[in-house]
């Protein structure tokens, strides 16, 4: 997963602001589609300002708050991300590594990438079985919903 | 609406440490249960950050490649669910059951965002012509990116 990271300067941004830059938006469609005919990309998305998120706090002893957004504090917020299947880290840092400047050349940003868990190599062997049960299940609602769709349109 | 629900912790796993068998079957449980709701379209989890690496966008194009672990950080994402509900009250119902486990001096969050869909975009043309024939935002990047390819050959 290719984190683009955020800022509280950008996580006020609406799309409208993000869009306005033309060639940022070019660079960006431009290198989305290297990563598809590369044949890694997996999926992609951007996420909304944390003006219209919320937030769970677990404490210990069970305790739960709930926490209306936006997160001016924070310095980890998350703006979008990429999900490519590559065959090492380092390809996945070039990869990173050619992005266009998320937030345009004259802002400091961050791209993380990290690993996914993979069943197989991780967990063990009875918690693989529910998680391919959770996985059957997911894709059996996914094409109920797919079907219901193609007939209520 | 699809909305992202995030895990995060204040302080890292340790690479290849497992939780508990208990947690892994009490995750497995709740997993379930959103499958079998209909609403879970993607899950992953994420390996610990010393298995990750960070790349840094300076203004005037420089960029830098930072590996993991990242200890400074207070905001570790360590996995997610990608939800489709109809409201946010409806997600946060959910995620409040998420059976999250943590020692008595870890905090644990979970940050719901909700994902720039069709409505989101400014009123283009083209944008204003998907929304009539029922399109999602996935169909408008792919016919963006299908555009590209045919501007590049």
């Amino acid at each position: 997963m290719m984190i683009v990271k955020s800022n509280p300067e950008q996580d006020k941004k609406t799309i409208e602001d993000k869009t306005r830059s033309e060639k940022l938006i070019g660079e960006m469609r431009k290198y989305n589609e290297e990563l598809s005919k590369a044949g890694v990309l997996l999926d992609l998305s951007g996420l909304q300002g944390t003006a219209r998120a919320t937030r769970i706090k677990f404490s210990p002893g069970g305790k739960k708050a709930v926490i209306d957004g936006p997160f001016t504090e924070s310095k980890e917020l998350v703006a979008g991300f990429w999900i490519i299947d590559v065959k090492s880290r380092e390809e996945a840092v070039e990869w990173a590594k050619r992005a266009p400047a998320p937030h345009g050349p004259d802002q400091e940003s961050e791209i993380e990438v990290r690993e996914f868990v993979e069943l197989e190599d991780y967990l063990p062997a009875e918690a693989v079985e529910k998680y391919e049960e959770v996985a059957r299940i997911r894709l059996e609602k996914l094409s109920q919903m797919k079907r219901d769709a193609r007939k209520g349109s | 609406m699809r909305v992202m629900v995030m895990i995060k912790m204040n302080k890292d796993r340790e690479p290849g440490k497992l939780p508990p068998k208990e947690a892994f079957e009490e995750m497995g449980k709740f997993n379930e249960q959103i499958a079998k709701a209909g609403i879970l379209l993607d899950m992953g989890g994420l390996k610990p950050t010393a298995q990750g690496a960070k790349i840094k966008f300076l203004p005037g194009g420089k960029k830098t490649v930072i590996d993991g672990p990242f200890t400074e950080t207070k905001e570790l994402l360590v996995g997610y669910w990608v939800l489709q509900v109809k409201t946010m009250e409806e997600a946060i119902e959910w995620a409040k059951r998420a059976p999250l486990q943590h020692g008595p001096d870890d905090e644990c969050e979970i940050e719901i965002r909700q994902f720039f869909e069709i409505e989101d975009l400014p009123e283009t043309d083209r944008v204003v012509e998907a929304k009539k024939a029922g399109k999602k935002i996935g169909d408008v990047y792919k016919e963006m990116a299908k555009e590209a390819r045919g501007q590049q050959n």
